[in-house]
């Protein structure tokens, strides 16, 4: 299964394509792509964002027609002309962006399209019941297959849809960036169930920044940059990682932190967090936080990290505990005293939750800071456009151009975006949640390094991140979050990543 | 202030339909062999109705949501039609009042001879009236009447206290002397004035011959509300002898509750005139003896009389040179005896 | 430090297409990016009526009169449209304008009100209705923003409930304005062109400035695009809701003097389906009715288009009932039209 391939073949394919188009008014987003897939293998599709990827999957889903190019499924030469086909075909996908209908069931969103039924009467016992098996067969049969589908937290939800896709007769299996939702048992888990899958010649298409995964559970690599694939069918275990970062960016990076400062910060506490509570969910949680300070908020998805960090920022409101900014005490659940105080926070859901993605960049940008370009109510566009033109520019956002929409920005250019929104703001304490999901290697240094000259120009920073070894990387602080409650507090340099991994799993070290 | 037959419980849902669809509720036209009298095919010369010079007359109403309203636009185009010297031109139905005030506007921008208006408010519709006899267009208004003489040269007005004189006479008329009658009265909208005038003149007419109304209830003009009012009523009153109902339209429910309930011990008399009361009075099989007319041939007599003012000529059995101010029309009352008589210009609701 | 990538030419030349469809200003980009340009269906559209009106009714249609016939028309249903577009940008909808014109046209013309006017001035009627109009707009807004009821139901609430109101207070009665002040305010001439018209224009020039430069207005169109993220963001999404209510319920306050002073009269009957009227305009116009995006210009073309309709069909005595057959056909079109554009947007 393993062999060296560096050339597409056709023996033993069971999904070939072949220079495959697909152009968009003003972009070309595939310039020619060829993928092949063998039944029984975990192929890994990497690129940098905007590399295509995304419309290669959607292209493989029938979300969107080729303008050129073959595919040649089991043999034979298709075209698939809806969705519906390519699931018939035995194509499943999983996006990152999850579909499904949250008020539904476990079991219903399970069989959605496909329902049980006899005579047209669903047979709700039997669903529910394959249902149960599904999950069983994913390891996950505490989820109740009758419970709704929008009180699942995202991993949760992530299951349902395996066990969708599981549900159809699927032979090739497409997950774009599945782990970016789990914490580290449920990727474990996952990888247990691709293995289990593959056994059954089941073929995997596996979507992931992270490399250290694709070396666990990948067999070969395809590596697409700007619409074109760079290699195709490189064999996992014998290419090394400084070779495929060279072959996704064109360049040869290493994954650094920046320096943290040689003093350790002792300017004044600007965050003051003391007894924070939110019922249900975190309780007695202390921070504070100095200026020049990083400090990294660590924990399994679900711990309460967001809730936390949402809580200080008045999105949510406090059921107990105070929030105190330059000595002065916030009101309970006000985002806009929140803002005024001089907070701000980068949320998890960049997309739904941070912008406004039809919207220019130049207006993501000053939408906090109206108040300083109006006067009497009316807007000075041309000093917005300057002044978010000199910060974009500063923080390097690609392409340039404060007018377009931040929609056509790939995901670490629209964090800029987010982080330049609270530049603008000069504001004393930044929040950031998962700071580089959806963000591509490259991007990630430079948001890393942003985010530590932000802290040495004297802001306050809490970082919430899934990935441990960020976690420890950027922060000079770390708190460990489980279940709710601050398990452990201690200088970043003073743990490691078993360390923090046991605490996060077991509550001690 | 004359009659508004206002449906408001219908205004979104039938406001959907109708943007996405179109008004569905037009009038049965299919009254062909109506018969208006008059027109210039069969004018003896010297005539009224000999063709004169050409006359241009700007016609507007309310929306045709009912029989009766429809009838009044249709009887309108049938009348013009039989005048070769007559072109109307017709404002489709509205019930919106800033609508209705743009088409008399574009009738005055169109400097047209007269126009015939049945304001759907008559004190909204006064300022553009107005307007147009300052502009030297003489304005005829129907039924409905505007809260300033000087807004119309001629006024053509029903008689609704008249209408409840006519049924209560007719009452009196069939009972023996001395006998003491039940009498119920089915009403329409009772915040109208013009349902207050009807009973009112129902009562009066009624005292003369010692009767007064036993039983009253009020519905609403539609068939539906006619089925309710005349339910419940049926139930107060085990026992009726005469039964006055208001409005044909609302007749046609009233008519299936009597049926429903199996009762056929009293006359009933309907109101405003339908053809359809009418074939039931002819056929002589209901409790529905006679009905009151309330004539929807009123915007019709309205384009004659706009022509005459037009032309300069003057009604014919009058003395008068002019025609006349105001014209009030009676409220007959039809029986089987005379049912022929009126048949053809009776409106299909 | 991505300044040193060789930029391959693939990666140029998508960059210099992206930067190009995004740079404002120049040539005839810059037509396509202005507010005409975005409208250009509807200028169309509107060329295309004005031209059947020209070739099937002559200078009947083309004279001056008919067109200030036209404006007087589209004056009152236009001022409601504006304060709909900014509730629509915004996220919402409002189903009680026509129900909020009635009972401001009836509170402004109760025997006390003209009394109060008679003995100081007309303008207390203007207040009067403006007030009534600001404060359905405030039940409305608050019901949304902070009780938690959908807009649809809210202002289905409002639409029975204020027609019911101005019938209790009016006993179903018209009511006569007695205060020829007021009357022959807003019928003066200026240039041959009536106050009522030029008070459209200001509404439609104020709601333009409103939306498109000042603060309020960016904020209108962030609740309305992403209300969770303008919520991170630091605006106070429910006030700021609640206001947008005020301001519709105010502009139904304005719609319902002008049409005071069109009939001289109040009636509970006023603004009959004046809502699907105003939506059906906004949505023409070129505004999401998802929110977060919308043009005054698009609604001020929507409700020349459907008033230009009218008269088109009353001057040449068409019937209402095929007007609004070809209403329903010109909104479906415009929203195919929008949905369209939309998908080709968002597939990038």
């Amino acid at each position: 299964m393993s062999e060296p391939m560096t050339a597409p073949t056709s023996a033993g394919a069971l999904l070939q394509m072949t220079g495959i188009v697909k152009e968009f008014p003003g972009v070309r987003a595939l310039g020619g792509v060829d993928l092949d897939v063998r039944a029984g293998e975990v192929h890994c599709l990497l690129g940098q964002n905007g590399a295509g990827k995304s419309t290669l999957i959607k292209v493989l889903a029938a979300v969107h027609q080729p303008d050129e190019g073959t595919i040649v499924w089991d043999g034979q030469e298709v075209s698939l002309s809806s969705p519906q086909a390519a699931l018939r075909s035995g194509i499943a996908t999983i996006y990152q962006e999850l579909d499904l209908v949250p008020h539904l069931s476990v079991a219903e969103n399970i069989f959605l399209g496909h329902e049980l039924s006899t005579a047209g009467f669903s047979q709700r016992l039997r669903a529910n019941r394959m249902a149960r098996e599904l999950l069983t067969r994913l390891g996950h049969s505490e989820i109740s297959p009758t419970r709704s589908v929008g009180s699942l937290a995202p991993a949760g939800q992530q299951i349902v849809s395996m066990a969708r896709a599981l549900s159809r007769d699927t032979r090739l299996l497409i997950l774009d960036e599945p782990s970016a939702v789990l914490d580290q048992e449920g990727v474990a888990n996952l990888f247990r169930v691709i293995r289990s899958l593959t056994a059954d010649g089941v073929a995997v298409v596996y979507i992931s920044h992270r490399l250290e995964e694709i070396r666990q559970i990948g067999d070969r690599i395809t590596v697409l940059k700007d619409g074109r694939t760079v290699a195709t069918g490189l064999p996992v275990a014998e290419t090394p990682t400084p070779e495929l970062i060279k072959l996704m960016t064109g360049r040869a990076i290493e994954y650094v932190f920046p320096q943290r400062p040689t003093v350790a910060a002792d300017g004044e506490v600007v965050l003051d967090v003391q007894d924070l509570s939110l019922s249900g969910v975190f309780s007695g949680v202390n921070l504070s936080v100095r200026a020049g300070e990083i400090v990294g908020l660590a924990g399994l998805v679900g711990a309460g990290r967001s809730e936390v960090l949402e809580t200080v920022y008045g999105a949510r409101r406090a059921s107990s505990g105070t929030v105190t900014v330059n000595g002065r005490r916030l009101p309970r659940g006000s985002v806009t005293a929140s803002v005024k105080a001089g907070v701000g926070l980068a949320p998890e859901e960049r997309k739904s939750q941070g912008l406004l993605l039809d919207e220019a960049v130049y207006r993501n940008v000053t939408v906090s800071s109206l108040g300083a370009f109006s006067r009497g109510g009316f807007l000075n566009r041309a000093a917005e456009k300057r002044r978010a033109q000199e910060l974009t520019t500063s923080l390097d956002v690609r392409p340039s151009g404060v007018t377009r929409a931040v929609r056509t920005l790939s995901g670490g250019n629209q964090q800029k975006v987010v982080l330049a929104r609270w530049l603008l703001r000069e504001c004393r304490v930044l929040l950031l949640d998962e700071p580089t999901r959806g963000v591509d290697v490259g991007a990630r240094t430079e948001i890393y390094q942003l985010v530590r000259s932000l802290a040495d120009s004297g802001v306050a920073v809490v970082v919430v991140s899934s990935e441990v070894e960020e976690v420890l990387g950027l922060a000079d602080r770390v708190l460990v979050v489980r279940e709710g409650e601050v398990v452990h507090e201690a200088a970043a340099t003073d743990l490691d990543e078993s360390t923090v991994l046991d605490l996060v799993m077991e509550g001690r070290a | 202030m004359k009659s508004i037959r206002n449906r408001f419980g219908v205004t979104l849902v039938a406001g959907l339909s109708v943007l996405a669809l179109g008004a569905c509720t037009g009038n049965d036209s299919g009254d062909d062999d109506k018969k208006l009298g008059g027109g210039t095919s069969q004018a003896d010369s010297g005539s009224n109705d000999e063709a004169g010079d050409k006359v241009v007359i700007g016609f507007s109403a309310p929306a045709a949501d009912h029989g009766w309203m429809g009838s009044i636009t249709e009887s309108a185009k049938k009348v013009a039609e039989q005048y070769d010297d007559v072109e109307l031109r017709v404002a489709d139905g509205t019930n919106d009042v800033s609508l209705q005030i743009s088409q008399v506007e574009t009738f005055i921008n169109d400097g047209v001879d007269a126009i015939v208006l049945l304001p759907f408010d008559g004190a909204a519709m006064t300022p553009v009236a107005l307007k147009a006899m300052d502009a030297g267009i003489p304005v005829i208004n129907v039924d409905r009447e505007f809260d300033d003489p000087n807004a119309a040269r001629v006024t053509i007005l029903g008689d609704n206290y008249g209408m409840g004189v006519s049924a209560g006479a007719y009452i009196c008329s069939q009972l023996d002397e001395g006998a003491d009658a039940v009498v119920a009265e089915i009403a329409g909208i009772d915040s109208l004035p013009l349902t207050q005038d009807r009973s009112q003149g129902f009562e009066d007419a009624l005292s003369e011959c010692g009767q007064d109304v036993d039983n009253r209830v009020a519905a609403e003009f539609t068939v539906e509300s006619g089925e309710k009012a005349a339910g419940n009523l049926l139930q107060a009153a085990p026992k009726i002898d005469f039964l006055w109902n208001h409005d044909d339209d609302q007749g046609v429910g009233v008519l299936q509750a009597i049926k429903n309930a199996g009762r056929d011990e009293f006359v009933m008399i309907g109101g405003a005139g339908s053809a359809n009361a009418m074939r039931d009075i002819q056929a002589d099989n209901t409790v529905l003896k006679a009905t009151v007319i309330y004539p929807s041939t009123q915007a019709a007599d309205g384009i004659k009389l706009a022509r005459l003012l037009v032309q300069g000529k003057a009604l014919g059995d009058l003395v008068e040179v002019e025609v006349p101010r105001t014209v009030q029309l009676y409220a007959p009352v039809v029986t089987k005896d005379n049912v022929d008589q009126f048949i053809d210009t009776a409106f299909e609701s | 430090m991505t300044d040193n990538i060789p930029a391959s030419d693939e990666t140029a030349r998508v960059e210099a297409a992206a930067q190009e469809t995004t740079r404002e200003g120049t040539g005839a980009l810059a037509v396509l990016n202005s507010s005409v340009g975005r409208n250009a269906g509807l200028v169309v559209a509107l060329v295309i009526l004005c031209v059947v009106g020209a070739a099937t009714a002559g200078d009947r249609f083309t004279s001056t009169d008919n067109a200030l016939t036209i404006l007087r028309y589209a004056a009152t249903i236009g001022v409601v449209s504006v304060g709909m577009t900014f509730v629509i940008i915004g996220g919402g909808i409002d189903l009680s304008v026509g129900a909020i014109l009635a009972l401001s046209s009836v509170w402004c013309t109760t025997l006390a009100t003209q009394q109060m006017a008679q003995d100081s001035t007309w303008l207390v009627m203007v207040g009067v209705a403006l007030a009534v109009g600001a404060a359905c707009g405030l039940v409305n807004g608050l019901l949304i923003a902070y009780g938690g009821v959908v807009p649809f139901i809210a202002t289905l609430a409002m639409l029975a409930s204020a027609r019911g109101l101005a019938e209790i207070i009016s006993n179903k009665k018209t009511q006569i304005v007695q205060v020829p002040e007021f009357i022959d305010f807003f019928n003066k001439e200026i240039l041959g062109v009536q106050i009522s018209i030029y008070v459209f224009a200001l509404v439609a020039i104020v709601g333009w400035v409103l939306l498109n430069r000042t603060t309020f207005g960016r904020r209108t169109i962030a609740v309305g695009g992403n209300p969770e993220a303008a919520r991170l963001a630091g605006i106070n999404v429910k006030w700021h809701t609640v206001m947008l209510y005020v301001l519709l319920g105010v502009c139904c306050g304005i719609a319902a003097v002008l049409l005071i002073a069109r009939t001289s009269t109040g009636s509970s009957t006023h603004g009959l389906l004046y809502e699907l009227e105003a939506i059906a305009a906004v949505v023409i116009g070129g505004t999401l009715l998802s929110g977060g995006r919308g043009t005054i210009v698009g609604t001020v073309f929507g409700v020349l288009i459907f008033s230009i309709l009218t008269n088109v069909f009353v001057l040449n005595n068409r019937s209402q009932s095929e007007q609004q057959l070809l209403k329903g056909a010109i909104i479906v079109a415009a929203v195919l039209l929008q949905q369209r554009l939309a998908s080709r947007n968002s597939s990038t």
